[in-house]
């Protein structure tokens, strides 16, 4: 009876995780792409005309909003690349100079525990043209200084970029310092007997083999610009205009804002296929890392 | 200079050899110098939220951002407490708090719950398409939100938990089910294979393993994953915008509502109070547990 038992209830435990996965996450997915398939608006509507059943999509590719959103996916994540960099040099330093490393990864990680609509709001009133930064700066004299970001249509991206980098980089650092460590310390005395510059020692050696991690920086940044919206809604809320609208601002306000259920899993669609184009390389990495970690072991 | 320098090389043969004085050299400073500046840039949003919730509007509208109150005040904070409005009701953030804390226990019920069992039998237990479901899980863990949105909002519906506390907490339990499954298995897998052989031996059921041997072995993970589904829950904006229902709306989504879409004179103490009480409570787990914090955001990130 025990062993029967035994054979069946992990069997049993794992029905309602199998149940989860095949409904909420296998099942809805097939759901949004078969309604962005259909003409459905405030409700689904399960027809589907087959003579143009690509028409969401044809109208998303002419809707000027979506284009300016896959260009602000491009220019976010582009600009957030800083985060990475930025996350680099910070670890470096702290890595090679031990003085105060507690106290600085504790400021400069604490930006994670606060919530993206909070740090957008602060960084709104910072950029506030006549009470924020920018007065501050024409005060101190520098009276040509221009930091209303966030008014202008052009600009508005670069304040959006700005409060990423400063609510990333410490993500980006922590990530950087686990890689750090697990280099071999035996590199650092041998550059130093070697006489190799410090410069070259990063360049050369330390950031090739780091390859691996920076590559999953840089893929956890692209998934995380793909999903961006608390960060918009609390800053611009997609304005001035549409200037700083996102994919997922874009798809949400379909769904909430037009009310149309097909146009919004479209939109929702190509978004999925943009994370899948981020998402096959961390896979592809993570089993090529595991495969080299078994040879090692060998 | 020139009669300090020849001395130099002598000194350092003779005292510097055995044991090596740690002096502060010019490289060092000029990192710590970036190292500080870089801290300031980060520290700044933190110190102008504190000291803008404690000024009065008379001084703020002189447009000093940075400079200290000339007088302490808490009124914005009683009022981002008790009168700021989301929408018509004007309660404060308060409904917004006791509703983030009521959407928390549920969802971290349901969450750690279902990952850990799931996580403990994909581990431990020969299960011949463990593999695959565990690629699935990863897969799913990356999905966007607002590709599953909809048909939850109306599986939600259909079984009548929309909109209530139930809803959001079921809904967060759902989207963070993979990636906690994940970190539950990783860590269970290194569980040396004599246990489990030995408690199978000693006629050990599935939950009787789990309870008596699995369980009390889970305190650190279960930290880990505690502080990162406390904060993820807290600080969560989306499921709470369009999951809860009038009245059961999370503390985010009411902030949002009365900082951006509110009229009229705009009280900037009040807003920056209502968001700093937002972001005291993952702040505090931060710098009260800031360890487990950092291994939780960093669990998550590198599964593999």
């Amino acid at each position: 009876m025990a062993i029967r038992w035994s054979r069946w209830s992990p069997r049993i435990a794992l029905v309602p995780a199998l149940l989860v996965t095949a409904v909420a996450f296998v099942g809805s997915i097939g759901w949004t792409i078969y309604i962005s398939l259909t003409t459905s608006r405030r409700f689904p509507d399960y027809e589907i005309n087959w003579d143009e059943w690509l028409r969401q999509y044809e109208r998303l590719f002419k809707d000027g909003a979506w284009a300016t959103s896959l260009k602000n996916l491009v220019v976010l994540g582009l600009g957030s690349t800083l985060a990475i960099i930025l996350g680099f040099i910070l670890a470096a330093m702290i890595e090679k100079e031990k003085r105060g490393e507690g106290f600085f990864r504790t400021i400069f990680l604490y930006p994670l525990a606060v919530s993206l609509i909070v740090a957008g709001i602060v960084w709104r009133w910072m950029f506030n043209p006549s009470l924020g930064i920018e007065n501050f700066l024409h005060e101190l004299g520098w009276t040509s200084a221009s930091f209303n970001w966030l008014a202008a249509p052009d600009t508005a991206m670069y304040g959006i970029i700005l409060a990423s980098i400063w609510h990333g980089s410490g993500f980006y650092m922590a990530l950087m310092l686990a890689g750090l460590h697990s280099i071999n310390g035996e590199i650092w005395s041998a550059a130093r007997l070697d006489g190799v510059s410090v410069w070259r020692l990063y360049i050369e050696i330390i950031i090739p083999m780091m390859r691996f991690t920076f590559l999953t920086c840089a893929i956890l940044l692209s998934l995380g610009v793909v999903k961006a919206y608390d960060i918009i809604v609390a800053m611009t809320n997609g304005g001035p205009g549409s200037s700083t609208w996102m994919p997922a601002y874009f798809t949400l306000n379909a769904y909430s804002g037009r009310s149309n259920i097909a146009y919004a899993s479209a939109a929702a669609v190509i978004m999925l296929l943009i994370t899948a184009a981020i998402f096959i390389p961390l896979v592809m990495v993570t089993a090529w890392r595991v495969r080299r970690r078994e040879a090692i072991a060998k | 200079m020139t009669d300090i320098l020849p001395l130099e090389p002598v000194r350092r043969t003779f005292r510097d050899y055995p044991k090596k004085p740690r002096k502060i050299r010019g490289s060092s400073i000029a990192i710590l110098v970036f190292l500080t500046m870089c801290a300031l840039f980060i520290a700044i949003p933190l110190y102008v939220i504190i000291v803008t919730s404690i000024k009065e509007m008379s001084q703020i509208i002189q447009g000093e951002i940075f400079s200290l109150p000339t007088k302490v005040t808490f009124e914005p904070w009683w009022k981002a407490w008790n009168e700021v409005c989301s929408g018509v009701q004007c309660e404060g953030v308060k409904v917004g708090f006791i509703n983030s804390l009521m959407i928390l226990f549920p969802s971290l019920v349901l969450s750690i719950g279902l990952s850990m069992v799931t996580g403990y039998a994909l581990a431990l237990w020969n299960i011949r398409w463990a593999g695959t479901f565990l690629f699935v899980l990863f897969t799913a863990a990356f999905v966007p939100f607002q590709i599953i949105m909809i048909p939850l909002i109306i599986m939600t519906g259909i079984i009548k938990v929309y909109g209530t506390i139930w809803g959001v907490a079921i809904v967060h339990a759902v989207l963070a089910m993979p990636l906690l499954t994940l970190i539950f298995r990783n860590y269970y897998k290194d569980i040396p294979n004599e246990i489990m052989s030995a408690a199978l031996m000693d006629s050990g059921s599935f939950w009787r393993i789990f309870f008596e041997i699995i369980l009390p072995m889970s305190g650190n993970i279960l930290i880990v994953v505690l502080i990162l589904q406390i904060t993820s829950i807290w600080n969560d904006f989306i499921i709470g915008l369009y999951f809860g229902g009038i009245g059961t709306k999370p503390m985010t989504v009411i902030l949002a509502n009365s900082v951006i879409t509110s009229r009229g004179e705009i009280s900037y103490n009040v807003d920056m109070a209502a968001a700093l009480l937002t972001a005291i409570p993952p702040l505090v787990i931060y710098f009260v547990l800031g360890k487990f914090f950092v291994q939780g955001i960093t669990a998550g990130a590198i599964k593999g």
